[in-house]
């Protein structure tokens, strides 16, 4: 299939309720692909539900034919962070012409306790959220992992991931970090959530939509592949937590469906809820080998002038993480790159763009490759 | 003795965290391995609280066993990578015994009654249960004592050597006939999957007994039996703060005692400190797997799935403990009965085993009252 629009929302702390944002987007995705909803087959749309906010509001997807006045058909895909990613991937399976896919968040009217306890409800329930095993100290022990076996690698390479995504984001309007200086200093210096793990370590939640219209028709922009895999949920199940074997799959089935190689990437948005957890993307899709990707770190291989950008956006770090709307947002990001619109922080004329979409701790992920073509 | 549990499909070689008994991919039953020894392989000290765990800072240590399955544990104290993690066992009075329990009932109650020092039983020895199934309810809705956790004790009663018909669970209503309170708590199957005995209290013989100002006519049961054990659930009260250890005593007592001690909460929370006196020594099971929270203990609580078993040889270790894991306010009657030298009282006194308070401790929903309850 082919993208024919992409929209989205700024990624902050919104006043809209959920449905809104998702109109929001769909509509800005609608008129970019210069079609209306009466040209819509069928939603795919994400949403986590949540339910500690002033909407309380269940089953998003008869929420979305009122908002749209449209009864073709809408299903929700429910995988945590990367539902959006999910979302993608469902509609294209699914056969219809022209699907929407729309991912919509509403999660900062709460208290950051309440916060970390919904999203830990994406852990294990008994063995994980009972025994406090809360996103950042699952991750938090995958860094520990991670430097134990390839010592070379240490906190100041997670520091210059975060830095390079906050560089990033401060020419995103679109951008939770828009507009503000993050320097490395601070970041170095942030407080301990979960050690090793410092608060500039980990994304900042906030409130979005992104869409875009999925279509049959050829575009300038060709999904060459898309790929879901899943792993177990506790990370703790699990041999090796210093791969995951559900991006390694993803890389292999992406690249293979699209008939190119890693090297081919010329931009990614990777899913960076934690600062490591970008780092072994890096080397899960084939970017880096086993422990080496400090070397192209320190080398600012991933940086807006490096070899291969990756989070022009800003990333989940510091453009924002609205969790079911996330994956999503990447797709814009990349289709805009690709479309050479990106404004001051476009990539140097990319062809092909990655997307890594992860729910949970590497428990569900997708993967995404869009090639720019000619119409 | 921490527990790390692994269902195996020994053909297929998988491996899972939950309590499946047939193998997905082969059709042949799993096999339960279960660790008791681990080594600490990972940690991290957590700084952000949330409602569940609000006391920071707190480590998730990653234990790992000879196999190489592995758990995450909260704990408060430090411990560094490699460590051997273990828990101390205690079988003294002041001993309280705090499992989180996973899946696996057999495994909590197991654990709870090993860390304080297990109940050593010759066989021709009379065991008495004492359960809460006084009200008729589901186990989900916290009313009652769980029926897996029944389960689960007459099966490490039975492994311990006892013999079924040497067991009685026994019990009553005093709001309802018998058969009604106890038909939708799952106790029934129980009693015939292991053919054990039921009574109902109410029809046993009573016997009065005097104790400081107080005359009690109460069932002769608990004597006529070589070991007791009391598995109350674990519900807030509006009016005692909590029901536990104590208040699960009060069902021993004659309708006509309970009811003379109903009209006067005062009177209640002296006889209630009291009443162990009357009893022989008994091992007390807490059921805090599905309990009760807000305004209990009748239908106006709602249920709290604390996922925990409690252990203690003593009733006021027992209530003291408990009310604290749950944040509730200090227990008159159990303060009443540190006094009367019924047990430990003082929190420092008391020995913390299995998982430390610091790291169970959470806020649920106190019993506060509610206007509504006269419309209701």
């Amino acid at each position: 299939m082919y993208v024919k629009g992409v929209g989205m929302t700024k990624y902050g702390i919104l006043r809209e309720a959920t449905p809104l944002l998702a109109y929001q987007a769909s509509l800005q995705a609608l008129k970019d692909a210069d079609m209306t909803m009466s040209d819509i087959d069928a939603i795919v749309c994400s949403s986590i539900e949540w339910f500690f906010s002033d909407e309380r509001q269940r089953h998003f997807s008869s929420v979305l034919s009122s908002v749209f006045n449209t009864k073709v058909p809408i299903i929700r895909t429910p995988t945590a962070c990367s539902s959006g990613g999910a979302a993608f991937w469902t509609a294209e399976q699914m056969g219809f012409d022209n699907v929407l896919v729309v991912g919509s968040d509403k999660l900062m009217a709460c208290k950051t306790e309440r916060l970390t306890e919904e999203f830990m409800m994406a852990a294990e329930s008994k063995y994980e959220q009972n025994e406090g095993l809360n996103f950042p100290a699952q991750n938090a022990l995958v860094a520990q992992e991670y430097m134990q076996k390839y010592p070379q690698t240490n906190m100041d390479h997670l520091a210059m991931i975060a830095h390079k995504n906050h560089q990033n984001a401060k020419v995103n309007p679109h951008a939770r970090f828009f507009g503000k200086e993050v320097t490395l200093e601070t970041i170095k210096s942030s407080p301990v959530v979960a050690s090793p793990l410092r608060l500039f370590d980990c994304s900042i939640s906030a409130d979005g939509a992104a869409a875009c219209v999925l279509t049959k028709d050829k575009t300038d922009i060709k999904v060459a592949a898309s790929d879901l895999c899943s792993d177990f949920m506790g990370t703790f199940e699990r041999t090796d937590n210093t791969s995951w074997d559900a991006t390694t799959t993803i890389a292999k089935n992406v690249y293979a469906k699209a008939g190119i190689t890693a090297k081919d990437v010329d931009i990614a948005e990777l899913h960076d809820a934690f600062t490591i957890v970008e780092l072994i993307a890096y080397e899960d899709l084939g970017f880096a080998k086993p422990g080496q990707a400090y070397k192209l770190i320190e080398d600012g291989y991933f940086t807006r002038d490096g070899k291969l950008p990756v989070n022009l956006s800003g990333g989940l770090k510091a453009k924002g993480h609205p969790v079911a709307a996330t994956g999503l947002g990447q797709i814009y990001e990349l289709v805009q790159q690709l479309r050479n619109q990106a404004g001051d922080r476009q990539a140097n004329n990319p062809k092909i763009g990655l997307a890594q979409n992860i729910g949970g701790a590497g428990a569900n992920i997708s993967g995404t490759i869009l090639k720019k073509v000619s119409t | 003795m921490v527990r790390i549990i692994r269902w195996v499909g020994e053909k297929s070689g998988k491996k899972w965290i939950y309590p499946v008994e047939e193998d997905i991919y082969t059709h042949e039953k799993t096999k339960k391995v279960v660790s008791k020894k681990a080594k600490v392989v990972g940690f991290t000290k957590v700084n952000i609280p949330s409602p569940l765990h609000p006391i920071i800072p707190y480590n998730v240590l990653i234990l790992e066993d000879v196999h190489g399955h592995k758990m995450p544990k909260k704990v408060m104290k430090d411990y560094a990578m490699g460590d051997t993690y273990e828990d101390a066992i205690s079988d003294k009075e002041n001993a309280f015994a705090i499992v989180k329990l996973k899946y696996d009932y057999e495994e909590a109650v197991d654990e709870a009654l090993e860390l304080i020092g297990g109940i050593t039983i010759t066989p021709n020895q009379k065991i008495l249960i004492k359960p809460n199934l006084s009200v008729p309810g589901n186990a989900y809705l916290g009313t009652c004592t769980n029926d897996k956790t029944l389960d689960a004790l007459l099966i490490y009663l039975l492994k311990q050597g006892a013999k079924p018909a040497n067991i009685t669970i026994a019990e009553q209503s005093f709001f309802l006939p018998f058969e009604k309170a106890i038909a939708k708590t799952g106790i029934l199957e129980v009693v015939k999957k292991h053919k054990v005995k039921l009574v109902n209290i109410a029809d046993t013989k009573f016997e009065e007994k005097k104790e400081r100002e107080f005359t009690f006519k109460i069932s002769k049961i608990a004597q006529d039996h070589d070991i007791v054990i009391n598995v109350p659930v674990i519900k807030t009260d509006m009016i005692l703060g909590m029901d536990g250890a104590f208040e699960n005593l009060t069902r021993f007592l004659h309708k006509e005692s309970y009811e003379q001690l109903a009209k006067d909460p005062l009177k209640a929370v002296m006889a209630l400190a009291i009443l162990p006196k009357l009893l022989p020594p008994f091992i007390t099971l807490g059921d805090a797997s599905i309990g009760m929270q807000g305004n209990g203990p009748a239908q106006h609580g709602e249920p709290g799935f604390f996922n925990m078993i409690f252990a203690a040889r003593n009733p006021v270790v027992h209530d003291r403990v408990a009310s604290e894991v749950l944040c509730l306010s200090k227990l008159p009657y159990a303060e009443l009965a540190g006094k009367v030298g019924v047990g430990e009282f003082e929190l420092d006194n008391i020995e913390v085993l299995g998982n430390e308070l610091e790291a169970v401790r959470r806020d649920i929903l106190k019993p506060t009252g509610s206007r509504l309850f006269k419309k209701s």
